[in-house]
């Protein structure tokens, strides 16, 4: 199997405490047995490399370098997400499986990739913006739940690390309970379960009349 | 040459969504390139009443959703815009298998939507400049309107091609964005002609603005600093000490007021006519009444109503500045007059109205040149050899999937 990763944070630039995790989650992937490329944001360590843990980087950054906010900047990034998940497609003879993308950063790439080439992808939530900013609903933050709107409607699976986040998702975007995955980050199983939503994603495609073998 | 070239062309604005210069254009350059064996696909916003899927002239138009939630601001709601015109127009791409020649952005309101395409398709891009933040602001002063800038720098970047409507315009995008100069192509807006040779009862129509015995001296455009009304109204009381004409100012913007104020503190309100916006029947009627049109713009990358009134053989006096420098030749096709300049204006509207030989010369060269230059048809067939050129570069090249 081989999937990306989409992350707008991945060692060595830490904003969060998701940078990590998107690490350990590549690693143990790597280690069983899964191709694995994370495609990530940095200002100048940009390219595709192999680290020692067997996962391929490969770093982004800006196209357009001033910004008015958050947003703005995200939206312009994503296309250089595009450009280098569609290269490491057509590198890699179109043998792509699946793209699992960490919170709403890269939906947009997610989505235009999905309805480019059928290729499914699962919404890997970690936090969400009703609780990031308290309950705002100024334009600006309307415009990032309208994109976790998308990623909630258009993933095969919304996979989130607690009960208490699947019934969030639930209350604030109306997702149907069976399309969302609880998986509890390093507990035991973790990698099982990691695997099986992948595997159902890829499944669905197939039986959708998709390409993968 | 039997290839058939299949494009899709992107817009934030197609008929009957109207908001600037660009919905006409592409209008009428996917219409004749259709004509000319193009398969040609639109790709625009969403309009009340308009239906998301349909063909207009062989033209098949596609209506993506605009992005109706709320956004911070109008950069931010195109960008979102252009989120959702990539997911719509990927779906159509993949429909049909990814066979698309070109795919041809027209300004950076759909840049981020055919730069993602570009490379998830490997299709080359092609671009057109219609204008720049830069120009239309006068310098760069703001993050928001640098952030803009860069994004059209991007486009360009990503651009196989770029187009500009005039030389001037090839000049000053590759100053501001330092685009090399084999990448960038020069291929002029057009003017449907037939549309303005029109046949009805002049003098009656005439009457509504002006008396029979003044010359009428239209002025069109919006009442912005920069299209130069002002200028004419300075050079009102020149003209005025010679020739006796009325002066009919169409169009609408913040300096309606200034510019009222102006003419009533000059006495001259018996003498100057505001319409403010007119539609089009009326404003063909009066190209085709005006004795001379003035195009006194300070700053203006093309110059379509310069256009618009050669095609309706009305005698044309231009400020010698960006794109009209191009479309008038001075004692040839209109006379060209110093920018932002009242003694030189009011000079070159007395020539023509004093010398009815001179003027009646200068329409009749300003029309055949419309005809053999700013056709539609013929920009058209240009546009589509530079598809042409640009597959056939690309078949060579390696980056094709």
């Amino acid at each position: 199997m081989r999937a990306i990763i989409f992350s707008w944070e991945y060692p060595p630039r830490v904003v969060g405490k998701l940078a990590h995790y998107v690490q350990r989650l590549a690693t143990k992937l790597v280690r069983r047995g899964v191709d694995v490329y994370v495609v990530t944001f940095h200002d100048y360590l940009t390219g595709c490399r192999k680290e020692q843990n067997g996962v391929i980087t490969c770093r982004v950054s800006n196209p357009v370098r001033t910004h008015i906010g958050v947003l703005t900047w995200v939206l312009t990034l994503n296309q250089e997400v595009e450009r280098v998940a569609a290269d490491t497609y057509y590198d890699s003879e179109k043998q792509i499986d699946l793209i699992d993308v960490q919170d709403w950063h890269f939906i947009p790439a997610a989505v235009t990739l999905k309805k480019a080439f059928n290729l499914p992808f699962v919404y890997s939530v970690d936090s969400l913006e009703e609780h990031r900013s308290h309950g705002a609903n100024s334009p600006f933050n309307l415009s990032i739940k309208s994109i976790e709107w998308l990623g909630t409607f258009e993933s095969h699976k919304v996979v989130v690390k607690s009960e208490w986040m699947k019934n969030e998702v639930i209350r604030l975007y109306n997702v149907p309970a069976n399309k969302i995955v609880v998986v509890e980050p390093e507990a035991e199983g973790w990698m099982d379960r990691i695997l099986e939503v992948y595997r159902d994603a890829v499944g669905s495609q197939l039986s959708a009349g998709g390409s993968q073998p | 040459m039997n290839y058939k070239l299949r494009v899709l062309m992107f817009s934030w604005e197609y008929p009957p969504r109207v908001v600037g210069g660009i919905s006409p254009h592409v209008y009428y350059v996917s219409k004749n390139l259709a004509k000319n064996g193009v398969e040609i696909y639109v790709v625009t916003c969403d309009f009340p009443g308009a239906p998301s899927r349909e063909v207009v002239d062989g033209v098949h138009v596609l209506r993506v959703d605009s992005y109706k939630n709320p956004a911070p601001d109008f950069a931010t709601w195109i960008y979102l815009m252009n989120m959702n015109m990539r997911k719509e127009a990927a779906e159509l791409i993949r429909n049909l298998d990814g066979e698309v020649d070109i795919l041809h952005a027209h300004d950076w309101l759909v840049a981020s939507a055919t730069i993602g395409l570009k490379h998830v398709f490997r299709i080359p891009l092609v671009a057109t400049i219609h204008s720049t933040e830069f120009g239309r602001r006068n310098g760069i002063h703001t993050d928001y309107e640098r952030m803009i800038h860069e994004t059209e720098r991007w486009l360009t970047y990503e651009a196989w091609k770029v187009v500009c409507c005039s030389n001037y315009m090839v000049s000053h995008v590759a100053w501001v964005f330092g685009v090399p100069s084999d990448k960038l192509i020069m291929i002029p807006n057009g003017v449907n002609a037939a549309d303005f040779q029109i046949n009805f009862n002049k003098e009656e129509f005439r009457r509504k603005y002006a008396l029979p015995e003044e010359k009428l001296v239209l002025f069109v455009g919006r009442l912005v600093y920069e299209k130069g009304a002002q200028v004419l109204i300075e050079a009102a009381p020149k003209i005025l000490s010679k020739v006796n004409a009325k002066f009919v100012i169409v169009g609408d913007g913040y300096m309606r007021d200034p510019l009222l104020k102006r003419v009533q503190a000059m006495g001259l309100l018996h003498k100057v006519l505001f319409t403010g916006f007119v539609d089009d029947w009326t404003l063909k009627r009066l190209y085709n009444c005006a004795d001379v049109c003035v195009v006194p713009s300070l700053y203006e990358p093309f110059g379509i109503t310069a256009l618009e009134a050669m095609a309706s053989k009305a005698p044309l006096v231009a400020s010698d500045t960006g794109g009209l420098s191009e479309i008038v030749e001075h004692d040839r096709t209109g006379v060209k007059v110093y920018v932002n300049n009242p003694d030189s204006l009011a000079w070159g509207v007395t020539r023509i109205l004093l010398n009815p030989d001179y003027a009646e010369m200068l329409k009749e060269n300003a029309y055949r040149k419309v005809l053999r230059e700013y056709d539609w048809n013929g920009i058209s067939i240009r546009l589509k050899n530079l598809y042409s050129v640009v597959r056939e570069e690309y078949q060579r090249g390696s980056w094709k999937p």
